[in-house]
């Protein structure tokens, strides 16, 4: 690894470290790169962010439309045959 | 536990609105989600002499939605592919300067708060999640939204772990960006 990584492959460093823990040189190499670069730690919090946004959207999500009446008695009819069989 | 307590129809009327919401967020089609819902349901009917009770229904429900989910993903897919095209990887570089550094700064956001400003980015996040190229949607949306695993995507989907982290990279800077410029900034600023 290079001394010091771009901000687009920081991206990618920031962007994995959303979904695995990363191997130590390169969790070293994010680490010093967003120590000094305002653009890549803002984007990291952002993604962190958008993260918290989607999962708060789906825990209070009242206002979205539900089930459909047609479809959920389908599925009570369906259900009530595989009760009944 | 007796089998009395697992009462179906009392799933559909408590947890059918959720599942449908769960399961339309992420397939983007209303009669794909009212199809997984019932799945899972009966699928839920089936296996609930194993179900222990030990987990909150909604909680074992959900659980196998996110199964019925990736089918109907699964189902839709003919092959995947990392788009080479220019939504792909030739929308990153243009983030980027040729020296790797960002070609423009990015702008800080703030802290939502009311429930207007949340409702808003409500709107854009999805307006903005329904734009991704449709591999990379699945894929984010599996990960964000329903917040499975990496690793249980790629042996789902049958996908490698390095095109997950690709496909996962490509689809964040996008979302960004389109959150940026659809006034995510501006809505939120403190």
């Amino acid at each position: 690894m290079k001394w010091m990584t771009t901000c687009k492959e920081t991206t990618e460093l920031a962007s994995r470290a959303m979904d695995e823990r990363l191997p130590f040189g390169e969790r070293m190499a994010l680490r010093m790169h967003l120590a000094i670069c305002t653009n890549c730690a803002r984007f990291t919090r952002q993604l962190h962010e958008m993260r918290r946004l989607f999962q708060l959207e789906t825990a209070a999500n009242d206002a979205v439309p539900g089930l459909p009446p047609e479809a959920r008695h389908r599925i009570a009819s369906e259900l009530q045959n595989k009760l009944d069989s | 536990m007796s089998l009395n307590t697992l009462d179906p129809h009392r799933w559909l009327a408590d947890h059918g609105d959720y599942l449908f919401r769960v399961a339309r967020r992420q397939l983007h089609s209303d009669a794909l989600a009212e199809d997984a819902v019932q799945e899972t349901l009966l699928a839920a009917l089936s296996a609930q002499a194993r179900y222990a009770g030990d987990a909150h229904p909604r909680t074992w429900l959900t659980g196998i939605l996110k199964h019925k989910i990736v089918d109907a993903i699964r189902r839709q897919m003919r092959e995947v592919e990392i788009p080479r095209d220019a939504d792909g990887e030739e929308a990153v570089d243009s983030l980027f300067k040729q020296d790797g550094h960002w070609a423009e700064p990015l702008r800080p956001w703030g802290n939502p708060h009311t429930e207007a400003e949340l409702g808003q980015l409500r709107r854009v996040l999805d307006a903005c999640a329904d734009r991704l190229k449709p591999v990379m949607a699945q894929v984010f949306s599996l990960r964000e939204v329903a917040g499975m695993e990496t690793e249980e995507i790629c042996k789902e989907l049958n996908i490698t772990p390095t095109n997950c982290w690709v496909l996962l990279h490509r689809a964040r800077l996008y979302m960004r960006q389109c959150l940026e410029l659809n006034g995510f900034s501006k809505a939120c600023t403190t």
